[in-house]
């Protein structure tokens, strides 16, 4: 219940910020918040599940792209193409994972890697169906009850997404599974010798992070109203993988504050340095990783636990 | 059949390029068992290298060259020093080396493009711009040239791992890195030998790749790809893996530009596809690694 109702709080107060924002404040915010929500499902795949897949960002793209083809050019109504959209994604990432998981180690980044530029020649060589290069534009979201949902009530869609995506992950962490995951992210062999069926748990954990980056696609094909290849790159990728280290990988926390944190950067920087804030990421990664491996949530934990043992 | 033969030239040295890029991981995979994704932007820091040796101050070949490779053997070193060998010092998890080199990656690209802009530069072939023909075999100088350096470095790869005490123990630290350890082999100094001659070899590839594609701070992740789809097709336990890897990658790709019946943009998809299907089929690559011998 009180979860719940932290859960309600929280969906009212950024409900509510929604309201109080200007046109490009409001594309920024919900960028920041897709960002949030790809970096929370890719925390459970990367820190949780302790896979290192590069096609997260990829499975974004395939929802956002399956949701406008489907919609405009299939002509689906929009239950529907919400409900293919999803199964598309969940198929493709079977294909993947299931070939994908048996390898061990750096193998699942290679094929991975592999999977999110082949999406990318697709892409480009897709015609009219994905627009090639240009991509898909001028559209909009069909009326929803007769009702157009836009401005600060789309935001809302977003939020709820965001907080959706938290709710589940959070269940997931909690449950079995999510012990399951961790138990195969630090020893597979102990994990099967418990009883673990690491294959179907391996499968599970990266066929249902792919499929909620998918679902944050669809949402976000209608924040731009376009979709195209550049946006879908690999950049993108590895910026999540960033965000989730910088923050603290395997913590909720974490991805939060890394994707605010590595998403503001740039605005705060590029009056400073221009468009070279991609080498501060680097820098960031790079010392993240050798002097503060749990992250920056690892030094506000460091500092409670501080505060507890002083009186 | 002329023309057959030139692709046939010409695919063995975009194969050559790949290969190296695949020997340099392969060097440091094999002992230290890390991926290393900068090796693209090592060959792309031996392109710049190149062109503000050859282009800007205008050295002799062999000078620039020297200089380059010396330069590369330097900044393979420090590479290790920096951002693996505290990782590995402080008993950090695998994953660890692996993210911060991803992060290098990212430093390497973005100090180049904040120091050299991000216009393409040129950088001069060895043998200058010419052809050569001998009957039915024909190719540029430089394709040439590539494919003869490619040999030198893999023969002397070759003669490193079978014939000298340091290869061996190379080659002993990659089957068990305990027992290498117990036998006396110093660990950190194959580490470091490993990511400096990677890094030598890397920039090899970048210095003569170059003059084809001009150097440019984008380079990097796209030969990154390729040799490591090499390494995958070949195998990741041998060094001739990667040299019959590249070349399989490389006539595959020029073949199905060439004959099949698919849009050139298509075609880019073709390593992709490769290295899917070798993961997929064969992950152990065409070469198995030697096992241990009981």
């Amino acid at each position: 219940m009180k979860t719940f109702a932290g859960f309600a709080l929280t969906a009212l107060v950024l409900s509510a910020l929604a309201f109080m924002l200007g046109s490009y404040q409001t594309d920024v915010y919900r960028k920041l918040l897709l960002w949030v929500t790809l970096a929370l499902s890719y925390n459970f795949l990367f820190g949780i599940a302790g896979q290192v897949a590069f096609s997260h960002f990829t499975f974004y793209g395939i929802g956002a792209y399956a949701m406008v083809i489907l919609l405009f050019q299939v002509g689906l109504p929009l239950p529907l193409a919400i409900l293919a959209g999803i199964g598309l994604c969940v198929l493709l990432a079977l294909v993947v994972a299931i070939p994908a998981t048996r390898l061990e180690g750096f193998y699942l980044a290679l094929a991975t890697l592999a999977f999110a530029q082949l999406f990318i020649v697709v892409l480009n060589e897709g015609g009219a169906v994905t627009g090639a290069a240009g991509g898909l534009a001028n559209y909009r979201l069909p009326d929803v009850f007769g009702m157009r949902v836009t401005g600060p009530w789309y935001t809302v869609v977003i939020v709820l997404l965001l907080l959706g995506t938290q709710a589940s992950l959070w269940r997931l962490d909690r449950s079995w599974f999510g012990r399951a995951c961790r138990a195969v992210r630090d020893d597979p062999q102990a994990a099967q010798a418990m009883g673990i069926n690491v294959t179907a748990t391996r499968i599970a954990a990266y066929t249902i992070t792919s499929a909620m980056a998918g679902v944050a696609g669809m949402v976000y094909a209608f924040v731009d109203n376009t979709v195209n290849p550049p946006i879908f790159g690999l950049e993108n990728s590895f910026l999540l993988l960033f965000m989730v280290i910088v923050g603290g990988s395997g913590r909720h926390a974490g991805a939060i504050v890394g994707a605010i944190l590595l998403y503001l950067l740039p605005f705060v920087l590029s009056p400073l340095i221009g468009h070279h804030h991609a080498l501060v990421f680097g820098l960031f990664m790079v010392a993240v990783v050798l002097f503060q491996p749990k992250g920056l949530i690892g030094i506000w934990d460091g500092w409670m636990a501080k505060r507890r043992t002083v009186p | 059949m002329r023309d057959f033969v030139e692709l046939i030239v010409g695919a063995m040295a975009s194969g050559c390029i790949y290969a190296l890029v695949a020997l340099s991981y392969l060097l440091i995979t094999r002992p230290t068992g890390v991926i290393n994704f900068a090796v693209g932007e090592w060959s792309m820091l031996a392109a710049f290298g190149g062109f503000l040796a050859l282009s800007r101050f205008e050295l002799p070949y062999p000078v620039g060259m020297a200089i380059v490779i010396g330069a590369m053997v330097l900044v393979g070193w420090l590479t290790e020093r920096m951002a693996v060998r505290p990782l590995v010092e402080r008993g950090a998890p695998a994953l660890a080396p692996i993210l911060a080199l991803l992060g290098m990656l990212v430093v390497f690209r973005e100090i180049v493009s904040v120091g050299m802009g991000p216009d393409p530069q040129p950088v001069p072939p060895m043998f200058g711009y010419g052809r050569l023909e001998l009957g039915l075999v024909a190719g540029s100088y430089q394709s040439f040239t590539i494919i003869v350096v490619t040999a030198l470095v893999f023969g002397s790869a070759w003669y490193f791992f079978e014939r000298t005490l340091a290869g061996r123990s190379f080659e002993a630290v990659a089957i068990d890195r305990r027992a290498a350890a117990l036998m006396g082999i110093n660990l950190r100094r194959v580490t470091a030998l490993a990511f400096a001659a990677s890094a030598a070899v890397a920039g090899m590839a970048g210095l003569l790749v170059s003059p084809n594609v001009s150097a440019h701070y984008m380079m990097g992740l796209p030969l990154a790809i390729q040799g490591f789809t090499a390494l995958v097709i070949g195998g990741v336990g041998r060094v001739e893996g990667a040299l019959l890897g590249g070349l399989i990658l490389a006539v595959a790709e020029q073949f199905t530009v060439r004959y099949a019946p698919i849009p050139p943009g298509l075609a880019q998809g073709v390593p992709l596809v490769l290295l899917i299907l070798f993961l997929l089929l064969r992950p152990t690559g065409l070469l198995r690694a030697r096992e241990s011998r009981a």
